[in-house]
């Protein structure tokens, strides 16, 4: 089933791959420019992003949740990273100031997730609800830290200037996703905490007759997503060359759409994170297509409307089937 | 065939010729599999009734806008008058994109035009920081580069065309004075600034230039500054605030006019909005501009903040067709204040 689903989805991306090299603009030199390897790094480094928040987020639908707050965690850990750098931490070596930084920002959206897996768990409110007041809290936390100003980084000749170097490098940023990626495939395919995600979407009345530790697992899930989120704002805050309390506006609606094209169920448990990283890079490679083409980014929107539903259709037939 | 970046023969060739053959080809094998494949046709439909096939043997050239954000008003008057002046020329083929005010949305869109490799690019930059750098990788990439209005951190543009937000901002200053001389015979006065989105340089020098006059004159005081993002709806919530709070205001400085025009909205409905003068700036042109703002007597005064079009395509268009032409680094577009009486 899952399978069948995965294959499925593989040849979506196939078929639009296909299309994107068919109808790509050809260079002075004969050659496609959607198949230059600039342009196919390019849209890696693009997704990214979004693909990092998305891995999160599959994990957290997969029990039946969602979270809206990624974006606003991003702006914050964004503002944080650049707060780090330049304000933070005098005298320590370039390494350590960075680490420092790196791991204040990210370990930022992580708590920002667990208050979320908190006040879901425990207090049982649901978390669409939950989610939407972090989402304009953390938003208001994080222009109320930055006074509401973009902090610009890496200008200088200072350790900002070094960070953003290196984490705005393609390899790195790429390299990131694809570990990540690596890694919270084997979590949820090869270990219990994996199959307790599952089980809690698939039937939480269940899982809790089974005794499984319900109240922990949507915490650690709920945490796990605000840590990539908070992840994909220091990558943001490397390539932008900011800290930003106004990024990732409508991330979170990005990355639920690449969860539920790439076949995750948005009421939980069935799904996949290789389905999240198809879903992913079929937005990627559409959207690349699409501004090859030099398509009107109004028609863009409503083109990724349609493949949406679409998607969700093909996969909902599929298992009337 | 010199289309430069894009061979057009090719393009329509490999682009629709083929495409349809495979296409067909795809209907056949996916037949089974038709509600797969649906989505992929009709991505495919869409894309290729919106390229637009490029014929004709002259030389032709790609000109790529990349327009920070098509919901402001001003951004939207941009758009329409260089669709206007390039449709003059039939061998140029303009293609604008819109980054919804998103940075990382902007750096994108730059970076696939880039692989595009167009004759010239254009970049109205969403923030400086976000898109220094990718429009140095336009630069490296022998890409002429004309930056518009907003600028960068870095000189990474063949030239920049501007507008002297700080000539503005004390225009606007000096505008105050001479009202606030007049109503009391010597400058003194409340003011009320409505800023814009802070760390964008409009808003810094807009209200940095008029800050630079009023503080030349002890007796005048501003009240009250909240931050209204550009935005007019914001701008009556947080007027309505400061009314509530002020007794005795004399002049709303609005760093744009729909924000200017908020506060006056927001001055009517409590009766107030004879008490005060409104000076906005931007001065666009039509129906909702500030021009008939000042007209319909609900602006003292706007100042027409230029759209820097026009020398953007006259520069761009010697860019294209001389190549011994070097632009300057950078081109100023003075303002001008329109007032009841008219533009002066």
């Amino acid at each position: 089933m899952l399978k069948l689903r995965e294959s499925q989805n593989l040849m979506a991306l196939a078929g639009i791959v296909l299309l994107a090299i068919l109808i790509s603009p050809v260079a002075s030199d004969g050659s496609r420019i959607f198949l230059q390897v600039g342009n196919l790094t390019d849209i890696l480094r693009q997704i990214s992003l979004i693909g990092i928040v998305s891995l999160g987020m599959t994990l957290v639908i997969l029990t039946g949740g969602i979270d809206l707050s990624v974006g606003s965690t991003l702006a914050l850990s964004s503002s944080l990273m650049a707060m780090g750098l330049t304000r933070a931490w005098p005298g320590s070596g370039y390494a350590a100031h960075m680490l420092y930084a790196i791991a204040a920002a990210t370990l930022a959206g992580g708590l920002a997730g667990a208050v979320n897996g908190a006040a879901i768990a425990g207090l049982e409110i649901q978390p669409f609800i939950v989610t939407l007041a972090t989402m304009i809290g953390i938003r208001g936390l994080a222009k109320w830290l930055t006074n509401n100003a973009n902090i610009d980084i890496g200008f200088g000749r200072d350790v900002a200037a070094q960070f953003a170097a290196a984490f705005r490098q393609k390899s790195l940023v790429i390299g990131s996703y694809a570990a990540l990626a690596a890694v919270f495939w084997l979590l949820l395919s090869r270990t219990v905490f994996g199959r307790h995600v599952r089980a809690i979407g698939d039937n939480e009345t269940a899982a809790r007759y089974a005794g499984l530790p319900i109240r922990r697992v949507k915490i650690v899930v709920y945490a796990l997503s605000g840590l990539l989120a908070g992840f994909a704002g220091v990558l943001y805050a490397a390539g932008n060359q900011q800290g930003n309390p106004n990024a990732g506006v409508a991330y979170e609606l990005d990355a639920i759409a690449a969860v539920v094209i790439g076949g995750t169920r948005l009421s939980g448990g069935k799904g996949s994170i290789a389905g999240t990283i198809v879903g992913t890079l079929i937005m990627g490679v559409l959207t690349n297509m699409l501004r090859l083409g030099n398509v009107d980014s109004n028609v863009e929107m409503m083109v990724k409307a349609v493949i949406i539903v679409l998607a969700v259709a093909v996969q909902r037939q599929r298992r009337m089937d | 065939m010199t289309y430069r970046g894009i061979d057009a023969e090719t393009r329509r060739r490999g682009g629709l010729g083929e495409f349809r053959t495979v296409l067909a080809r795809c209907a056949l094998r996916w037949t089974p599999r038709l509600r797969v494949s649906a989505s992929v046709m009709l991505a495919a439909c869409l894309c290729s009734c919106s390229t637009p096939s490029t014929t004709g043997a002259a030389k032709r050239y790609f000109v790529a806008f990349s327009q920070c954000n098509n919901a402001e008003p001003y951004r939207a008057a941009q758009n329409a008058l260089m669709t206007k002046l390039f449709a003059a020329y039939p061998d140029v083929k303009l293609v604008i994109a819109d980054a919804q005010q998103d940075n990382s949305k902007q750096v994108a869109q730059v970076e696939t035009f880039i692989r595009q490799k167009p004759d010239l690019l254009i970049v109205a930059p969403n923030e400086r920081a976000a898109l220094t750098a990718v429009m140095g990788q336009a630069m490296e990439a022998k890409i002429p580069t004309i930056c518009l209005e907003r600028d960068i951190l870095q000189p990474n543009y063949t030239t920049y065309i501007r507008s002297d937000n700080a000539a503005i901002g004390r225009m606007a200053g000096e505008f105050i004075v001479d009202y606030l001389k007049r109503k009391y015979g010597e400058p003194r006065g409340n003011i009320v600034q409505m800023r814009g989105l802070l760390g964008v340089e409009g808003e810094i020098n807009r209200d940095g230039g008029a800050k630079a006059v009023f503080a030349r004159y002890p007796g005048i005081r501003i009240v009250a500054e909240p931050v209204a993002d550009w935005i007019q709806a914001k701008a009556k919530d947080r007027m309505t605030e400061v009314l509530r709070a002020q007794p005795k205001i004399d002049v709303v400085y609005g760093h744009n006019d729909p924000m200017a025009i908020g506060a006056y909205l927001a001055a009517k409905e409590l009766g107030r909005e004879k008490e005060m003068a409104f000076v906005g700036v931007d001065g666009l042109a039509g129906d909702a501009g500030g021009i008939q703002k000042v007209k319909d007597g609900v602006l003292a005064a706007t100042f027409v903040y230029p759209l820097c079009v026009d020398k953007a395509v006259e520069i761009g268009n010697r860019i294209l067709r001389d190549p011994s032409f070097h632009p300057d680094k950078q081109y100023n577009i003075d303002a001008t204040i329109v007032t009841p009486g008219g533009p002066q």
